[in-house]
């Protein structure tokens, strides 16, 4: 479980700091309103978003490592693939990114996070059935 | 039963051991999958785009050669013109069987009257075309009437417009051609008339005229004869006709075809580095393991365990992480390339086709058969030691 655990904590962390380096505000790009004001495109905000997520991903991954209990570790898998669900559809379908493909948001970004997405669902469905079944009965 | 229920109880006893071995054979699986994947999905869209064209030879202007294989690849739009009489004058070459012209075109960046920026657009002569006519014939009964069109597979009828838009000219989707992989998925055919009648309605309907010049073609498409060969036609071409160059469909996109080429080198290398070192582990991990548990093997042999089932039951443990490990890392390579295909095409340069569900789920089975040899073999070697030793001498150790 320590693994799934470090997998998590990874993942959060780099869900955290990729948006960062990866949405188009970061390489510079900005919607010019018609007063000439600048404002973040939808990248940056799906970016904050999935910072946010990443916090409680990461106290999930640190319980998750320290955890002796089967019951407590299977509810930390089920919150985690949550929090991982959320990481998939925030890029997708809450928030979205930018629509031109050449953008790296769409073709850094997006993708990463759905990749990350993907595992951390996946380590939190797997922790859930590695710790199926009561204590009394694993005893 | 017993065999898998005592494995999976060993593994579960040495996690540390088990999970590194675990991401040695997620690790060897990934690259076979991943570098698999480019290279084979690289490889069959240059080979699909090149079906596609179905000419032997293909005739443009002078010096745009360049630009029509950056066109065909990227879906970069091209213009280019020539004369129509070229038509006749190729056709009158020895060895040619047909010759039909093609006019290139885009769409507008940028403009309402346009529902996809920048498309590239071939406009053909239905009544010499050879290329696109088995397809029209199989699935559109008739072929292409005024204002329909074909698209590529990435072409598709905007929802917001309800219609596809070409120089405010509402065009019928009629279908839509298999994948490639290539700039041609993002590419609109339709006939030579539609394509005069877009020019015509352009100066009414949309923001900038359609300008064809008349009397003019951007290329001719060329099939030899059956017994001919195309590299001497394609020359007799250039010899007849000083100010066109003709291009061998079987030499074109030489450029990404040698890109392959040093990246399959590349992968090579790569794989085999990965290998070497993630069966190397492998042996380590297992011979440290095996050491650890000499009492254990020792016992079981003692107690009438026969040496078969000992290595079995060994073996069963690499096999176990061997297939775990290698379905994660498949799993994982796969959705990574999936994800990642355009920021791959972008950096390679080179078109990029994902293969279905039945040749990904080939190559997946593949590349686990292959992590599960190469891990089994990285075992077996201390393995086999410990299982032929005596179990007097194992226990004492």
């Amino acid at each position: 479980m320590k693994v799934i655990g470090a997998v998590f904590v990874i993942v959060a962390i780099l869900v955290g700091i990729v948006p960062m380096f990866t949405d188009c505000e970061s390489a510079g790009r900005m919607l010019t309103l018609a007063d000439g004001r600048q404002v973040s495109m939808k990248c940056h905000w799906t970016g904050l978003a999935e910072l946010g997520v990443s916090l409680p991903l990461l106290v999930v991954g640190g319980l998750m490592i320290f955890s002796q209990h089967k019951e407590s570790r299977r509810t930390l898998g089920i919150v985690g693939s949550s929090l991982g669900a959320v990481v998939l559809l925030l890029p997708t379908v809450l928030i979205g990114v930018c629509m031109n493909p050449d953008m790296p948001c769409v073709s850094i970004m997006k993708p990463s996070l759905l990749l990350m997405g993907a595992v951390v669902v996946v380590a939190g469905l797997g922790a859930v059935g590695l710790n199926w079944g009561s204590e009394q009965q694993a005893a | 039963m017993k065999l898998i229920r005592l494995a999976i109880s060993n593994l579960a006893g040495s996690s540390f051991r088990s999970w590194l071995v675990f991401f040695c054979s997620a690790l060897m699986a990934g690259f076979v999958v991943s570098g698999t994947l480019v290279i084979r999905g690289a490889d069959s869209s240059l080979r699909l785009a090149l079906e596609r064209l179905g000419a032997d030879i293909i005739v443009v202007p002078k010096g745009n050669s360049q630009r029509l294989e950056t066109a065909l690849l990227m879906g970069i739009p091209a213009h280019m013109w020539m004369p129509d009489t070229v038509v006749d004058d190729i056709r009158a070459v020895s060895g040619v069987e047909a010759a039909s012209p093609q006019i290139y075109l885009s769409t507008l960046r940028g403009a309402v009257c346009c529902s996809v920026p920048e498309m590239f657009l071939i406009a053909y002569d239905p009544d010499t075309d050879f290329t696109l006519k088995p397809w029209l014939e199989k699935n559109l009964e008739g072929g292409l009437a005024l204002a329909e069109a074909v698209g590529g597979s990435l072409v598709f009828v905007p929802v917001q417009d309800g219609a596809l838009l070409v120089y405010g000219t509402s065009l019928e989707l009629k279908g839509t051609l298999e994948a490639t992989g290539t700039g041609l998925d993002q590419s609109m055919f339709f006939t030579f008339d539609t394509a005069f009648k877009i020019a015509e309605e352009s100066s009414d309907l949309a923001v900038k005229v359609l300008d064809i010049p008349p009397r003019t073609v951007s290329s001719v498409l060329v099939r030899v004869g059956m017994d001919q060969d195309p590299h001497q036609v394609a020359l007799a071409i250039a010899e007849k006709l000083p100010n066109v160059t003709p291009m061998e469909t079987s030499s074109l996109f030489q450029g990404q075809r040698e890109q392959i080429l040093s990246l399959l080198n590349s992968v090579v290398a790569l794989l085999g580095i990965t290998w070497l070192l993630g069966m190397g582990l492998t042996t380590v991990i297992f011979a440290l393991a095996v050491n650890q548990r000499r009492r254990q093997i020792g016992v079981m042999r003692a107690l009438g365990a026969r040496r078969t089932v000992v290595l079995q039951s060994l073996l069963m443990e690499a096999g176990l992480l061997a297939i775990a490990g290698g379905i994660q890392g498949i799993a994982i390579a796969a959705l990574a390339i999936y994800l990642f295909r355009p920021l791959i095409v972008r950096l390679m340069g080179v078109p990029f086709l994902f293969p279905g569900f039945l040749p990904l789920a080939g190559l997946g089975l593949g590349a686990l058969a292959l992590v599960l040899v190469g891990v089994l073999l990285a075992a077996a070697i201390p393995i086999v030691r410990v299982s032929l030793q005596d179990p007097a001498i194992s226990m004492r150790e």
